[in-house]
C-alpha cells in the first residue's frame, strides 16, 4: 500500500507515495530520476547503488525507502552542493574534492560501480580525513555490509584518487 | 596551446592517384549544410563522407563509428587518431558511437586495431580534400599549405576548416569493402561480417613519428559525465507507457515449463505474467511491483526435473572422458615433434586444467525494447557490436535488418561476451514488447546474470618438451582441449523458440609464437560443444572472455617454460633469452626485470619448502605477444602453508605496443586488467551441481577486492617503427603463469590449476 513518505534528497524536500518497504534505489531512480546509484547485485554485495543517509552509506537495495523517511539522502548528483554547504567561500559549480579527483586520476572505465566508490569515499573521509592507502583498501574492502567491487579493476586508481581528494580537502579546510 | 606541427603534412596525392587508390574525389560545392544521410531502411551510407564527418562551421566535428566504448579508452583513441590526420584538436571532435542508424560502418569492438583504422583513413582522405579546397580558396599551392589545429595557412592567408565547408557540403566518396554483420551458419562463431564495412585504399597516412596528439595522456571524455551522474547509461532509459520487466528462467538448465505461477491481483494489481515456450516473464508499469511479483510467480511456477550436468567437482574427469576426435586447429607437425621428442635428452610433461570462469560484471545484462505494430523494432543496448545484435534480432525475429534500429549506451563492461552481438537481454525485451505492444525494459538480476549468462568454458591440456644435454628445449606439443567458446545465441530467442545464430564446436589456437629458437613445436587444439548443449536452453553456453584462449593457452605454455627452466637448473628469465631472437621481447623483457629488480637465479628459491609455520615468499615471469604488443608480468607472492593463503604482493608489468595512444590510459588499463587476471588466478570459478550452477552471487563467484591488490609498478616501451599494438585489453593473459611460478619458487610446488584457492593450495601441498 502506497504510503506519503518525505526526505531531504541532495539538499532539497521531497514527498513520493511508495509502499514503504519499496527499496531505496527504485524510488531514487524511478520517482526522482536520480540515476547516480545503480542497481548491481539488489543483495548488498557489491556496493554499486551506494548513497549518504545522514552522512553515512547505506545500500540502498536493501534499504526500505519508509526506514530514511525524514532524513538526509545524498547521491552523486548532491555531491556538489554537500561540498559547498561546508565551504561558505566554494564557488557555485565547484565539484565536490572526490568527484574531481575521480577526474583527475581517471578513475572510470566502464564506470558503473563509480558512483557508489564515490560515495564510500566521501563517508570514508568523513571519518578519516587523512588515511594512508592501507587505510583505503581496508575501508573499501571490510566496511560492512560488502565490499565495494570493481570488475574493471580500477582499485589502483580508486586509492590514487581517495588520496588526491583527501590532499585537497585538506588544503580547502585550511584555507 | 600545442606545439605546432614543425614538419607539414602535405599531399603528394594527385586526383589521378585519388581515383587509382580506390576512391574518388568530389568537391561539391552547390549543396547545402552536411547531414549524415539517412537512406531508406535505417542504415546510413558508408560510402559518403558526411555518414562519417561533419565538420561544422564552428570548426567541431562530429564523427561517427558503429563501434562502441567498452571502458578501456576507445573513444579517447578515436578522437585522437582522427585528430592527428586531420591536424585539429581532440577536444574539437565529438563522437556518436555504435547506433546502427547514425554510424556508418558497424563491426565489433574487440580492440584499437580494428576499430580505429577507419576514421584514420577517413580522417586522411577528408584532409587531402579539404587541402584541396583551401588551395582553390587561398589560391595557393597545396604543397605550400600548412595545418595547425583546423586552420589552414599559406602564402600568408588564412581559412579555417569551418570556413572552407560553410554553407556547403564536402562531397567526398569513401572507398569501402565488406558486408555488414549477418547471421552466418557457415561461420564458427554463427556471424560473418564481424568487421562491418572497411574503409579501403591508401590514402597518405601522417607517418607516426611526426605524431603530436596521439602519444599524449588525452582525457578520457567521458568521465566527467559518469562522475556527475550526467551519463545516461542502457539501464536509464524509460519510455512512455514502458513497462519494467523480471524474467523467471526455468529451475534447471534442462527443465521445460509445465505451468505458470498464479499471480495475485489483489497484491499485484497492474502486474501482468507472459509467456513464450519456455519464455516467461512478469512485467508491471512499476518497478518493484514487477520484482514483487516475478518473485511470487516464481515460487509457484512448475518446471520438469533434470540433472544432466557433471556437477564442477568431476569436470576435469568429464572432460578427459570426451571423445575429442580429430583436431580442430593444428600448427606444426605432430610426427615431427614426437620423433624430436624420441631423440631428446630427456622429456617433461604436465597437464593444466581451468574450471569455467565467467565475465561477471558489476551490472547484471539490461535492455529495453520498442516494437511497433508495424514491426519495427528499436532496442537500446550496451552490447559492444551493435550491428552483430541488430542481425541476431532480425534473424529471431525473421525480419530484414531494416526493421530494427540498435542504440547503443553505456553500462557495465563486458569483457568479450557480447562481442558476437549475443548473449544479453535484447531479445528478452524485443519478445515481451512484441507479446505487450508496449515499451519493455528488461531488467536480469545478479543471481540471474551469474546463473544464465554465457561462460568462458574450463578446460584441460597436456604439454610435453624435450630437452637437450644442456636442458635447452627442442621440441614442444602442447595440446588443448575445451568445449567451444564461439555460442553467440540470446537466451530469451532459445528460451522462446526463435531462429538462433548456430556456432561450431571449435577451439581455436591463439598463442602468438615467439620462442622460435625451439626447432620443433606442435599445437592442436580440440573443441567440442557445450555442456549440455542437448537441452531446450542449450546448456552451459561457451562464449570468448577478455584475451580469449590466449590467456588460457598461455597459461599452459608459459607454466611449462617455467617447469623447463626449473628442471634446467636456469634462471626463468635468462631460460627464456635463450629460447627467443625476438628483439622487441628481449628489449621489453629486459627493462620489465630491471624494473623489478629482478636477480637471476634458478627456481625454487633457496627457502622454499611445502609445510612449517609463518609465510614465504617466491617470484615467477611470464611473458605474451598478442596482436603486435609484448608483455611481461613478473609476480612476487607470499604464500602461507598452513591456511593455503596466496597474497600476490607486488606486480610488475611491462609492455611495449608499438606506438602508446595515451599513456595514462595504457598505465589504468594495465594495472585494472591485471587486477582482472589476479582475480581468475586466485578465487573464480564457475560452480554447478547436476541441475545448475550454483555460484549465483558476489559470495560464490569470489573475484579480487581492494585489499587483495598488490603494489602494481608499470613499464611502458613506445615505438615510432611498428605501428600500433593492442594494449587496453591483455594484461589479464599474463597473471597466472607468474603467480605459478612464483608459488613453485616458494613452495617447490608446481601448480597446475587455477584458481589458487586456500583449499586447494592445502591439497597441492599435501601431495
Amino acid at each position: 500500500m502506497a504510503t506519503k513518505l518525505a526526505f531531504t534528497v541532495n539538499g532539497a524536500p521531497r514527498a513520493i507515495a511508495a509502499p514503504p518497504q519499496t527499496p531505496l534505489l527504485y524510488v531514487l531512480r524511478n520517482e526522482l530520476n536520480l540515476t547516480g546509484p545503480r542497481f548491481g547485485c539488489g543483495v548488498a554485495q557489491c556496493g554499486a547503488c551506494a548513497v549518504l543517509v545522514d552522512g553515512h552509506e547505506v545500500r540502498s537495495c536493501v534499504t526500505p525507502a519508509g526506514s530514511v523517511n525524514g532524513k538526509h539522502i545524498t547521491t552523486i548528483e548532491g555531491l556538489p552542493a554537500l561540498w559547498a554547504a561546508g565551504q561558505p567561500s566554494a564557488q557555485t559549480g565547484t565539484l565536490h574534492p572526490v568527484q574531481q579527483a575521480w577526474i583527475d586520476e581517471q578513475v572510470p572505465q566502464c564506470g558503473y560501480c563509480q558512483s557508489g566508490m564515490m560515495i564510500a569515499a566521501v563517508d570514508l573521509l568523513s571519518k578519516n580525513p587523512n588515511p594512508t592507502a592501507a587505510q583505503v583498501k581496508d575501508a573499501f574492502t571490510n566496511t560492512p555490509p560488502s565490499p565495494h567491487l570493481c570488475r574493471c579493476g580500477t582499485y589502483a586508481a580508486i586509492v590514487d584518487a581517495v588520496l588526491l581528494a583527501a590532499r585537497t580537502m585538506s588544503t580547502g579546510k585550511a584555507g | 596551446m600545442r606545439t605546432p606541427i614543425e614538419a607539414p603534412i602535405t599531399s603528394t596525392l594527385s586526383r589521378r592517384g585519388f581515383v587509382r587508390a580506390g576512391g574518388a574525389l568530389f568537391v561539391s560545392l552547390a549543396l547545402p549544410a552536411q547531414q549524415a544521410q539517412a537512406p531508406a531502411g535505417n542504415s546510413v551510407d558508408p560510402t559518403q563522407l558526411p555518414s562519417w564527418l561533419e565538420i561544422r562551421a564552428d570548426n567541431t566535428i562530429l564523427a561517427r563509428t558503429g563501434r562502441t566504448e567498452t571502458g578501456t579508452g576507445m573513444s579517447a583513441f578515436y578522437a585522437q587518431t582522427l585528430a592527428e590526420e586531420l591536424n585539429v584538436r581532440p577536444e574539437s571532435i565529438t563522437l556518436i558511437l555504435g547506433d546502427t542508424d547514425r554510424t556508418p560502418d558497424g563491426g565489433y569492438s574487440a580492440g584499437f586495431l580494428t576499430g580505429a583504422l577507419n576514421l584514420r583513413k577517413v580522417g586522411a582522405y577528408t584532409y587531402q580534400a579539404l587541402l584541396t579546397l583551401a588551395s582553390a580558396q587561398l589560391v595557393v599551392p597545396v604543397t605550400e599549405l600548412t595545418v595547425t589545429n583546423g586552420l589552414v595557412s599559406g602564402g600568408g592567408k588564412q581559412v579555417s576548416y569551418g570556413q572552407l565547408v560553410q554553407g556547403q557540403q564536402l562531397d567526398l566518396k569513401i572507398p569501402i569493402s565488406g558486408t555488414p554483420a549477418r547471421v552466418d551458419a557457415t561461420a564458427g562463431n554463427g556471424l560473418s561480417g564481424l568487421d562491418g564495412y572497411v574503409v579501403t585504399g591508401d590514402p597518405p597516412m601522417k607517418p607516426i613519428s611526426q605524431y603530436r596528439i596521439v602519444g599524449q595522456s588525452y582525457p578520457m571524455p567521458g568521465i566527467p559525465a559518469k562522475v556527475t551522474g550526467r551519463t545516461k547509461w542502457s539501464c536509464d532509459v524509460k519510455l512512455p507507457g514502458m513497462l519494467h520487466a523480471r524474467m523467471i528462467r526455468p529451475a534447471t538448465l534442462g527443465s521445460t515449463l509445465i505451468s505458470l505461477g498464479t499471480l495475485d491481483k489483489q497484491r499485484f494489481p497492474t502486474a501482468q505474467v507472459l509467456r513464450k515456450n519456455n519464455l516467461v516473464a512478469v512485467v508491471s508499469p512499476d518497478e518493484w511491483e514487477a520484482i514483487s511479483a516475478a518473485r511470487a510467480v516464481a515460487n509457484t511456477t512448475k518446471w520438469t526435473a533434470w540433472a544432466g550436468l557433471p556437477g564442477s567437482d568431476n569436470l576435469t574427469a568429464t572432460l578427459r572422458a570426451v571423445n575429442w576426435g580429430a583436431p580442430c586447429e593444428t600448427h606444426g607437425n605432430a610426427g615431427t615433434v614426437a620423433t624430436a621428442l624420441a631423440g631428446a635428452a630427456r622429456t617433461i610433461s604436465a597437464s593444466y586444467e581451468q574450471p569455467y570462469v565467467r565475465h561477471a560484471p558489476m551490472g547484471p545484462y539490461v535492455a529495453v525494447a520498442d516494437v511497433k505494430p508495424d514491426g519495427a523494432v528499436t532496442v537500446w543496448t550496451h552490447s559492444s557490436h551493435s550491428q552483430g545484435l541488430r542481425a541476431q534480432l532480425a534473424h529471431a525475429l525473421s525480419v530484414p535488418v531494416d526493421k530494427v534500429v540498435v542504440r547503443w549506451l553505456d553500462q557495465a563492461g563486458q569483457y568479450g561476451r557480447t562481442t558476437f552481438g549475443g548473449d544479453g537481454a535484447e531479445a528478452d525485451a524485443v519478445i515481451l514488447s512484441q507479446l505487450t505492444g508496449k515499451p519493455v525494459r528488461v531488467q536480469w538480476t545478479l543471481q540471474e546474470d551469474l546463473a544464465w549468462s554465457t561462460v568462458s568454458p574450463g578446460w584441460v591440456a597436456d604439454i610435453k618438451a624435450g630437452l637437450d644435454a644442456n636442458g635447452r628445449i627442442v621440441a614442444m606439443q602442447n595440446d588443448s582441449y575445451m568445449p567451444k567458446q564461439m555460442d553467440a545465441r540470446l537466451l530469451g530467442a532459445i528460451l522462446a523458440g526463435l531462429p538462433c545464430s548456430t556456432s561450431k564446436p571449435s577451439n581455436f589456437l591463439a598463442l602468438e609464437w615467439v620462442y622460435d629458437r625451439i626447432p620443433a613445436v606442435c599445437q592442436r587444439g580440440f573443441g567440442m560443444t557445450n555442456l549440455a548443449a542437448e537441452t531446450p536452453a542449450g546448456g552451459l553456453r561457451g562464449n570468448i572472455m577478455r584475451t580469449p584462449g590466449q590467456r588460457q593457452q598461455n597459461f599452459v605454455l608459459e607454466g611449462l617454460i617455467n617447469e623447463a627452466a626449473a628442471s634446467a637448473g636456469a634462471d626463468p628469465i635468462q631460460y627464456r633469452l635463450d629460447h627467443t631472437t625476438d628483439q622487441r621481447l628481449i628489449d621489453v623483457l629486459k627493462a620489465t626485470a630491471k624494473a623489478a629488480d629482478w636477480e637471476p637465479r634458478p627456481s625454487p628459491g633457496p627457502g622454499a619448502r611445502k609445510s612449517g609455520p609463518g609465510t614465504l615468499t617466491g617470484r615467477g615471469v611470464n611473458i605474451m605477444r598478442r596482436s603486435n604488443a609484448y608483455w611481461v608480468g613478473i609476480a612476487e607472492i607470499a604464500v602461507t602453508p598452513e591456511t593455503g593463503a596466496v597474497q600476490v604482493s607486488k606486480f610488475t608489468i611491462g609492455l611495449e605496443c608499438g606506438k602508446i595512444i595515451n599513456p595514462r590510459q595504457l598505465d589504468r588499463c594495465m594495472k585494472s586488467g591485471l587486477i582482472m587476471g589476479l582475480s581468475e588466478t586466485l578465487k573464480e570459478e564457475v560452480t554447478f551441481d547436476k541441475e545448475r550452477v550454483t555460484s549465483t552471487d558476489w559470495s560464490t563467484y569470489r573475484i579480487l577486492t581492494m585489499a587483495e591488490m598488490p603494489e602494481i609498478r608499470t613499464v611502458q616501451i613506445s615505438r615510432d617503427d611498428q605501428g600500433f599494438g593492442t594494449g587496453g585489453e591483455a594484461a589479464n593473459g599474463i597473471c597466472a603463469p607468474a603467480v605459478a611460478a612464483a608459488f613453485f619458487d616458494a613452495t617447490g610446488v608446481h601448480p597446475r590449476r587455477i584458481p589458487l584457492t586456500p583449499a586447494y593450495v592445502m591439497r597441492l601441498l599435501k601431495t
